[in-house]
């Protein structure tokens, strides 16, 4: 294993408190090393003079891979029709597409932007093993699945007959059966009732054929997620995303973290792309930013935190979501190509092209709700950016949002090109907070790691993390980001050089190396009296339910590529 | 001679389906099924054909064997899909990739000259091989161990049924619960027929060899080739396939499967206007309108029916709370269990579509009867469809292979999608072989498009009705062909295999197929989902991970491994050793 030592780079590292100081870091066997244990005389060295260093990027949310992935490649081929690259043999495979790129385009836009790990946050249990072959494909990052669970008959018929425990081993099971890391909501209980009547449910009406009510159902999956004591609790998008009016349904889902039992400290529950659950006014002529609202929540209460979905406005969208009932409405809004997919007893999905225009009206908007929710927050650390790739915008315009959170100027260029009446209706110009390279690194390693859990092993620089380093072509000491944020938009998009796992991958911007990383997936224990009562119920279960046989179902650990278990100790009894 | 106008459909039959897999391509008993046609008793009688009909088309005819029937009706033909079909249809694909396999228009009468052998036939296109018997072998299977297999996947549809129990006494399998009639000939003959050495064309004639030569060989081949063609796929796992796309990749060629012969107008509809799919379970807890539009899935697909139609679901108790609606040209097998039979002229699936989503809204039909179906009945299915509380609507072939391809199932989708408005209602494609599903996914995933990928600019593209192996065939495009997992000589136009004899073609497969008639090197391989494991995906995009039940033949290997040795090679000629 090579040895690399970066030396002279100004470290931002925020899980070790560094603030830029110029120092040196060290790699060995894919991890960072103390200097001390590096033969220089042996070492690649890389001269970070006068750079930024960082360590590799996280991203929570990205529709990266899976079944509705490759709906929206199968239903989009003009999504490739002017975004190819060649191959370059033997060491980088032909890439194409934008919103709905093949692999290898993700990995490796991915690892030129310096990010390292990447989420997948929505994975039907049924169709997970497709999700995962496709994680397989995906060259350089590490990556992760989050698995639907809020429209899965099983479990609505547990929560309906009340039993709490078993409720619990099933998650634990089927987190461990799929080789998944997190529980997933969308619309809770919608696409049960879209897969029986069609509908979509607000937070406080009956699921069909169950009579209970989406917010029982979060409470239920919470609770669950706290017993189990999983890294990353319930990650939650609202009911009726994409309707106007519907932050109030999204204060009244935060609200319902204080309400989850909690066991031990941390986060309870995070609501994923909350743009799109942040409009205020009762029709879309009346729309307003429900921005400022959901910020004020977030600051008094502790229990939650979000991600931004912002809205990416003058580029194609693909908007794909388990959100099934949604992206029927949205159809009829674009009158375009609508696919939708009702899958087995566990979940649904939708997917619609779309894109969001700067002289529109309700675009404008919501461009302006991701923003104005990210710089009203007084705390980075509970506030995530995501573009919910790739239905607000694909994750190639990160940058792009990284400079209007540090820029005013960018924000105010990009006022200009865009819906003047809208703005009327939005916070955001009278906004003057800038966040700093600290608080974007926060953002974008530190937090993420945290709030997947795994800060000890990445998200940071120091001793015994990961190898995943990214190092930037821009001198915090000589540009001032605030004017002249091009140069930091340009720096991001365009890593100056990418370690993974201790590999070079990225040289100036480009990849020179396919590697593959790891999937990390979790597996809560459940107790053996436990597990048998479990089976039964399974065996039953799936015999009636499902339309494959229980032992096929199951994700065998040979099929995940590079799998990285991570064992919980539970509090199941 | 009396001769008339008739329409000509090819199709899959149960028969053909079974000889296929027990006694092999090169069997009398299944020529025998693909040499004989159904006619209509009337237009025999007509006509005065004795047992042989002369079909014409285009300067082109066959003789064929004649079985009356009155499922067909008047003034049409049916023949089951094969090399006897192929002899007369076109090699023109209308620029979309498919060529049009039914609703073609030919002439026939009684034929005096005899039926033709399949030799002839292979000789007539060429065929570089005709003496494969004496290669044919059967795996000496010897009784022993006695074990049960549960859960096993079967490797034949697309219904990819993974709860059968398959009985294994020693190497032999002795018994397949759960599995159709296809399924059963299939386990139960794994053994029969197979490949089992690797074989090189030297001085005119196959020539035994070891597995490395063969390797060598195959990649001298492909390493050569200016455009090379890598196609089929669908009978092997996504594993192997993700390897076949990495070396057209490597070899600027193009890899395209077998949807291009199948669902691949599906896929293009898709393009345009989407879809509105589901997996299996909701049609079994929900389903009170199961519509089967061209597909019969009786035979073609045996379990599919008892599987969602018969079989009880959560709200629906059976096949008493469900309409069973099918639409087809021919009286099929399945159409004798449908409630309601819409009897369609051949070739006018879309005038049938448009009709039916005029009628959803209400408006008015002038013409008393559409592609021979009354207004009335019209109206009524209409109606049924609309009011059924959750509706799924399977097509197959009858579909896409007919008169307006791409654009029939463009209005297929629009009918659904439109009947969304009123109620819950889905599609499927019945998909043909077990794992076509997963090449489509695989070849996305991997390269943005779902087949007849073209990397020849270092680049994936696709350019239906120029990158589609039919016509990459047809036109002699390419200069060097692998084929994996499947049978074009069974399946692709005359014009199309004739340049398969002009060109170096290398078959990797577990069975003797007809495309050995025309390979330059033959690598043996094992029988996935049977010796070898991996994973396919179902019709409705569920993927399985299939089991073995038995071991490869000693020295034959899986797909994926022959697939990573012949890239590794390839590689090493390219000077990329790793």
């Amino acid at each position: 294993m090579t040895q690399i030592i970066i030396k002279n780079g100004f470290v931002v590292d925020p899980l070790n408190n560094i603030k830029g100081e110029v120092m040196d870091i060290a790699i060995k066997n894919g991890k960072i090393v103390d200097v001390k244990e590096v033969d220089e005389s042996r070492a690649t060295v890389i001269d970070a003079k006068g750079r930024l260093v960082m360590a590799g990027g996280i991203d929570i949310h990205s529709h990266i891979a899976g079944s509705k992935v490759n709906i929206g490649r199968l239903m989009r081929p003009e999504d490739h029709y002017l975004t190819n690259i060649p191959h370059k043999l033997p060491y980088k495979r032909a890439e194409t597409g934008l919103t709905v790129p093949n692999v290898f385009r993700i990995g490796y836009e991915y690892a030129r932007m310096g990010f390292t790990l990447v989420a997948e946050p929505a994975t039907p249990p049924i169709k997970t093993r497709h999700t995962h072959h496709e994680l397989n494909s995906i060259p350089i990052i590490d990556k992760m699945a989050f698995v639907l669970v809020d429209s899965n008959w099983l479990a609505l018929d547990l929560i309906k007959e009340r039993k709490k425990d078993l409720l619990a081993a099933y998650y634990a099971w089927l987190l461990k059966a799929t080789k998944t890391y997190a529980l997933k909501i969308v619309d809770p209980g919608s696409d049960a009732a879209w897969v029986m009547k069609g509908l979509g449910l607000d937070i406080d009406d009956q699921i069909p054929e169950y009579g209970f009510t989406p917010r029982e159902l979060i409470k239920a999956v919470g609770e669950a997620a706290q017993v189990l004591n999983i890294p990353h609790k319930i990650h939650v998008h609202c009911n009726r995303l994409g309707y106007p009016g519907n932050y109030a349904t999204t204060l009244k889902t935060m609200a319902l973290a204080k309400d989850i039992t909690r066991i031990g400290e941390g986060l309870a529950m995070h609501i994923t792309h909350v743009q799109f659950t942040g409009y205020k006014g009762d029709s879309w002529a009346t729309l307003e930013s429900g921005g400022e609202d959901i910020a004020k929540e977030l600051n008094a209460n502790p229990y939650t935190s979000l991600d931004l979905g912002q809205v990416i406005l003058d580029r194609p969208a693909t908007t794909m979501t388990a959100d099934a009932p949604f992206e029927f409405v949205l159809y009829h809004l674009t009158r375009w190509k609508w696919s939708n997919s009702d899958t087995e007893v566990d979940a649904a999905a939708g997917i619609v092209p779309y894109r969001y225009r700067s002289k529109s009206y309700v675009n404008t908007i919501q461009w302006a709700i991701g923003l104005e929710v990210a710089l009203l927050t007084k705390d980075p650390w509970r506030v995530f950016i995501t573009t919910d790739h790739p239905n607000a915008g694909p994750f190639m315009d990160y940058p792009k949002v990284f400079a209007w959170l540090v820029s005013k100027k960018a924000r105010e260029d990009m006022l200009k090109k865009v819906n003047q009446r809208a703005l009327r209706k939005c916070a955001l110009p009278a906004i003057d907070k800038e966040y700093t390279l600290y608080d974007l690194a926060i953002m974008t390693r530190a937090s993420p790691a945290k709030l997947l859990g795994i800060e000890k092993f990445k998200g940071h620089l120091g001793i015994g993390a990961d190898a995943d380093v990214a190092i930037y072509d821009i001198n915090p000491r000589e540009v001032d980001i605030s004017k002249d944020y091009e140069k930091a938009v340009k720096a991001f998009r365009r890593a100056w050089l990418v370690i993974k796992s201790g590999d070079i991958v990225v040289r100036e911007g480009e990849v020179v190396k396919t590697v593959y990383g790891k999937t990390l997936y979790i597996d809560p224990e459940i107790p053996t009296d436990l597990e048998k009562e479990l089976s039964k119920v399974l065996e039953a279960k799936f015999k009636e339910l499902y339309t494959v046989t229980l032992e096929n179902f199951v994700i065998k650990e040979h099929e995940i590529a590079k799998p990285m278990r991570i064992p919980v100790k539970t509090h199941l009894k | 001679m009396p001769v008339a106008l008739f329409i000509l459909n090819t199709g899959r039959s149960l028969s053909q389906g079974m000889y296929m897999e027990s006694e092999g391509k090169w069997s009398e008993n299944y020529f025998k099924t693909v040499v004989a046609v159904e006619m209509n008793p009337n237009d025999i009688k007509r006509l005065g054909v004795k047992d042989r009909v002369k079909i014409a088309r285009n300067g082109s005819s066959l003789v064929a064997l004649v079985k009356p029937s009155d499922r067909v009706p008047e003034g049409a033909i049916f023949i089951p899909m094969g090399p006897v079909a192929n002899f007369i249809i076109d090699g023109d694909t209308d620029g979309v990739g498919i060529p049009s396999f039914k609703a073609i228009e030919v002439e026939a009468g009684p034929a005096e000259e005899p039926v033709a052998t399949l030799r002839d036939i292979l000789k007539s296109l060429g065929a570089k091989n005709l003496d494969v018997d004496a290669l044919m072998k059967d795996i000496s299977v010897q009784s022993g161990e006695k074990r049960v297999v549960e859960s096993v996947s079967c490797p034949f549809c697309g219904d990819l049924c993974d709860y059968l129990k398959i009985e294994v006494d020693g190497s032999k399998i002795v018994r397949n619960v759960g599995g159709c009639a296809v399924s059963i000939a299939k386990f139960l003959n794994y053994h029969k027929h197979r490949v089992l050495e690797p074989y090189v064309r030297r001085g005119g004639s196959l020539t035994k060899v070891d597995l490395d030569t063969a390797i060598e060989e195959a990649a001298k081949i492909l390493a050569n080739a200016r455009y090379a063609l890598i196609y089929g796929l669908s009978n092997t796992c996504v594993e192997a396939i993700e390897l076949a796309v990495e070396l057209a990749e490597i070899l600027r060629g193009v890899v395209d499967n077998t949807s291009t012969v199948c669902h691949g107008p599906t896929v293009l509809a898709i393009q345009e206007v989407g879809t509105v799919a589901m997996t299996f379970a909701p049609v079994l807890h929900l389903a009170d309108v199961v519509v089967f539009w061209g597909s019969n899935a009786r035979e073609a697909h045996a379990n599919h029916v008892s599987r969602l139609v018969m079989a009880m679901g959560r709200f629906r108790k059976g096949r008493k709370d469900r309409k069973l609606v099918v639409v087809d040209s021919r009286k099929t097998m399945l159409a004798d269990m449908a409630d309601i039979f819409i009897q369609v002229e051949p070739g006018k699936d879309l005038e049938l579509a448009t009709a039916l989503r005029m009628a959803l809204r209400d408006l008015e039909i002038e013409s008393p009867s559409v592609a021979g179906v009354p207004r009335e009945k019209i109206y009524e299915l209409a109606e049924l469809m609309k009011t059924a509380r959750y509706g799924a609507l399977f097509f197959g072939m009858g579909v896409t292979h007919t008169g307006a391809k791409l654009r029939n199932i463009q209005a297929v989708i629009k009918l659904v999608q439109e009947l969304n408005e009123w109620t819950k209602w889905v599609l499927l494609p019945m998909r043909g072989h077990y794992n076509v599903t997963g090449a489509n996914q695989v070849s996305l995933w991997l390269t943005g498009y779902p087949y007849a990928v073209d990397f020849s600019r270092g680049f994936p593209r696709m350019i239906p009705g120029v990158t589609t192996a039919v016509d990459l065939l047809a036109n002699g495009d390419v200069d060097a062909a692998l084929i994996i997992a499947s049978d074009p000589a069974a399946h692709f136009p005359r014009k199309a295999v004739e340049h398969l004899s002009k060109i170096p073609v290398i078959v990797i497969d577990a069975k003797w197929s007809l495309t050995a008639a025309f390979a330059d090197v033959i690598i043996p391989a094992g029988l996935v989902g049977i010796e070898c494991e991996g994973t396919a995906y179902r019709m409705d995009g569920v993927p399985i991970y299939m089991k073995k039940v038995v071991n490869p033949p000693p020295g034959v290997l899986c797909d994926v491994e022959l697939l990573k040795r012949l890239t590794e090679k390839v590689k090493s000629m390219k000077g990329w050793g790793e």
